[in-house]
């Protein structure tokens, strides 16, 4: 019949109709619960912090910039914490450790919160249901702008201070200017460098005797058994390799020294003081301040071998050593 | 000013009856598949073609606004958002209050002025049961879906500007569309949706099946249909914005 | 004529009152109907006929008075049983009021979809459908729509779609209106062909004399919402009241 084939067709038609309307509204749902881990299975983290920054449920949970899951609940358990939890997809769960921290952030410059997971160094057990995380309060783009503010207050500041300070400079006022400028400063220091120099040297000889000391004792086969008295081989081993560090220390202290004073002999220029204007003082203060240290200690380590020595000679059983030796050199 | 609220009245009344009658059997099951193909299919093509065109138009017009802020990458969530949150249900609803609410007003007031519907009860058919109830049904539940084609087909028609004009993949587009909506935006636009049909076969049913004596009262019948719709429509619309905006903190 | 007294009425009005805002309609309208007869109700355009008919079936609501219609009293009725006393009764509207959305299968189909209380579960239709149509010869038309049909075609097709239920009671509303003269003829005697078929009882409601003198057994003049005047066509016409003569210009 006509009409019965006419609302066949219809029906058909129709159901084609509604199932393409349902399919792009399950499509669509799936999409948007795919967007926010509705579906597959998820595992429930928690983190607590003190200021949300207007994190909303829904938003995105991202570790190492992978989405992986979104945020469930808000609730505030007391006036200064605020629990967020969490859901986590479970298989990128297995990759976060218990020692990874959770920080509050905004997904670009104008973006959404996004609640960031960043993996913990050491380790740690995998994170399991119920687990809260540690948390970190990461600036907000708000504090990040208001502290660069500052920062520019200030290096505005500074620049306008520095300005002053290498106008004053060039126009030689102050001692800072003196010392950089005054030739005769300059000198003063290479003479103490010089003098620094023969210190280490002396230092260097003293070491050499204290090796040639440490070696023949270990060489003379009758008093074997004497030197090898740990107690006191330690003892002057030790020493021994203070002085070599020490020595070392010198070597680099004057190295450095002597080019700092290089290049304020031969610089010229403001760029030049002024690139050099804040280490120089500041090395020149304390270099000296460690020179006198170090030559302090050095005086003292001599004197203090001296006494060992001194004392090895007296202790009876190194006696018969340094009677034979006095003999060698009677003999000689 | 009385006479407003007694149409209110009268329409609060004939909407109570639909709920009343609607659970009563027999269900006019024929009927209401007839009434679905006619308002779902026959809308289906003047639907998606406006639907195409205002995915065109908004993404053409939007596209310099968004290029001056360099965010055109934004594009596809801001038109995924705005189609399917608003325009998308309310221009179909416009649409099929125009089609399809006009339609029921003509044609139950043609069938009440010529005494069909008279006939139809005499014949022992509740009318009501039989015309009205299968048309509201099958308007509340047809414009959603007509609603969910129109969205796709508008979020098409973007695509393709985006596309010819930018550089966007079609997984791209709908991934960032997709990316940037929440249920909290298609949750409460497909149950406007629901309101929206039901409203659009309530007032088309309520003016046609009411409808005065002779010709004029089926063209006023029709005239009325589409403009209390319309009205209707933009209250609801209002209503479910604050709505949605108690239940999903938009 | 036959003797009415011992005739059973089937439908009895009594002081029925009907008025739409300050306009009586129906001012204490009596009136009884009585088996196998055809009783024409005749009245000006506005004078209440088809209020008064379709107060009879339930679809206007009377203001007061009580219609009995086959022993029951319809404001007794609850919706059920009011839509059972319908299939009793066959109502031919003024305008034919075919469903213009169906095939005139369809049409003459629908009555049967809910009766089922008459017929059992109608399983196949077409018997009856055709039964209907071939008794007012338009079986030829089953699967044209409504306006593919000329207004004579319409009445009848009207009439078969009224005759599928096989009432005992018919009401015609103003079956001649529209028509040509010569089609009104072809009405009148198809109704008249379809009393004697299906013994049915009838009122039939016109300002069409010609009509009237054809068909009716008794006449009511319906004036000023009573019935003014009663009796057969050829009494009334004879009557020298201005107000009956008036009918007869």
């Amino acid at each position: 019949m006509k009409t019965h084939d006419k609302t066949a067709g219809e029906k058909l038609k129709l159901g084609i109709f509604v199932i393409a309307g349902l399919v792009l509204f399950i499509i669509g749902v799936y999409l948007i619960g795919n967007q926010q881990s509705m579906f597959g299975s998820t595992i429930r983290l928690y983190a607590s912090f003190q200021n949300i920054n207007g994190l909303k449920t829904g938003n995105n949970v991202r570790f190492s910039g992978l989405n992986i899951g979104t945020v469930k609940s808000i609730s505030m358990l007391n006036d200064s914490i605020i629990v967020v939890g969490m859901a986590i997809d479970q298989k990128s769960s297995h990759h976060i450790h218990t020692g990874a921290t959770a920080a509050i952030s905004t997904d670009g410059l104008v973006g959404n919160m996004i609640i960031n997971i960043i993996a913990g160094k050491n380790g740690g057990t995998a994170i399991a249901e119920g687990d809260t995380l540690l948390s970190f309060r990461k600036l907000s783009t708000d504090e990040m702008l208001s502290t660069l503010n500052v920062t520019n207050e200030n290096a505005a500041m500074l620049t306008a201070d520095l300005l002053k300070i290498t106008r004053a400079i060039n126009a030689g006022e102050g001692p800072f200017s003196t010392l950089i400028k005054d030739k005769a400063a300059a000198e003063d220091i290479s003479l103490t460098l010089r003098n620094i120099h023969q210190t280490s040297a002396a230092a260097l000889r003293i070491m050499q005797h204290t090796d040639q000391l440490i070696l023949s004792l270990n060489d003379k086969n009758g008093l074997a058994g004497l030197a090898k008295d740990s107690l006191t081989a330690n003892h002057i081993r030790s020493v021994a390799v203070n002085l070599d560090k020490t020595s070392a220390h010198l070597n680099e202290v004057v190295a450095d020294l002597q080019s700092t004073i290089n290049e304020i002999r031969h610089g010229k220029g403001t760029l030049n003081y002024l690139v050099n204007d804040t280490t120089l003082a500041i090395k020149v203060d304390t270099t000296m301040g460690k020179l006198d240290l170090t030559l302090d200690q050095l005086h003292q380590a001599g004197i203090k071998l001296n006494e060992n020595l001194e004392a090895l000679k007296h202790n009876f059983l190194f006696r018969g050593y340094f009677k034979k030796l006095e003999k060698e050199k009677a003999k000689k | 000013m009385k006479s407003i609220l007694i149409e209110i009245g009268e329409l609060s009344y004939f909407a109570g009856r639909f709920f009343r009658e609607v659970g009563k059997r027999p269900f006019e099951y024929k009927e209401f598949l007839r009434q679905c193909y006619n308002m779902g299919n026959r809308s289906l093509l003047l639907v998606g073609i406006t639907g195409f065109i205002i995915g065109l138009v908004f993404t053409l017009q939007s596209r310099p606004t968004l290029q001056e802020f360099g965010a055109v990458s934004w594009m596809p969530s801001m038109v995924g958002i705005s189609i399917i949150r608003e325009i998308g249900p309310i221009i179909t609803a416009l649409i099929c209050a125009g089609r399809i609410g006009s339609g029921i007003g003509a044609e139950l007031g043609s069938m009440r002025v010529t005494e069909q519907i008279d006939a139809m009860e005499v014949s022992g058919t509740n009318p009501f049961k039989y015309l009205v109830v299968t048309r509201i049904l099958a308007t509340t539940l047809m414009l959603p879906i007509l609603v969910v084609l129109s969205d796709a087909i508008a979020l098409y028609g973007s695509y393709l500007v985006e596309n010819l004009k930018g550089d966007v993949s079609f997984q791209l587009y709908f991934n960032e569309v997709f990316g940037s909506l929440e249920f909290g935006d298609i949750i409460p636009s497909t149950v406007k949706s629901f309101f929206f049909g039901f409203a659009i076969g309530v007032v088309g049913c309520f003016k046609g099946y009411t409808c005065g004596k002779g010709t004029e009262g089926v063209g006023r019948a029709a005239n009325a249909a589409v403009v209390y719709t319309s009205m209707v429509l933009f209250i609801l619309d209002f209503l479910a914005v604050l709505v949605s905006d108690i239940f999903y903190d938009l | 004529m036959e003797d009415l007294s011992i005739k059973k009425p089937v439908i009895t009005i009594r002081n029925l009152y009907k008025r739409f805002g300050d306009n009586a309609v129906l001012n204490g309208f009596d009136m009884d109907l009585f088996e196998g007869e055809n009783l024409v109700i005749m009245g000006k355009s506005g004078s209440g006929k088809s209020v008064m008919i379709k107060c009879l079936i339930g679809l206007e609501e009377h203001d007061s008075g009580t219609i009995n219609v086959m022993g029951k009293d319809i404001d007794d009725l609850e919706a059920e049983e009011l839509d059972e006393l319908r299939t009793e009764i066959g109502f031919l509207f003024q305008g034919s009021a075919l469903y213009d959305s169906m095939s005139v299968r369809e049409n003459l189909e629908f009555p049967l979809r809910r009766h089922t209380k008459k017929f059992g579960v109608i399983k196949d239709a077409e018997p009856l459908v055709m039964e209907a149509l071939e008794s007012v010869g338009l079986a030829k038309a089953i699967d044209l729509m409504p306006d593919e049909l000329s207004g004579g075609m319409k009445r009848r097709i009207a009439l078969a779609r009224t005759l599928i239920l096989k009432p005992s009671i018919i009401l015609y509303d103003e079956p001649t209106t529209g028509l040509d003269p010569i089609t009104s003829k072809e009405i009148v005697q198809l109704m008249q062909k379809v009393q004697q078929q299906y013994k049915t009882s009838s009122i039939i409601i016109t300002h069409d004399v010609d009509c009237a003198r054809a068909i009716a057994n008794r006449m009511i003049l319906l004036i000023d919402g009573k019935n003014y005047a009663e009796g057969s066509f050829d009494t009334l016409r004879k009557n020298h009241d201005p107000k009956i003569q008036a009918f007869f210009k």
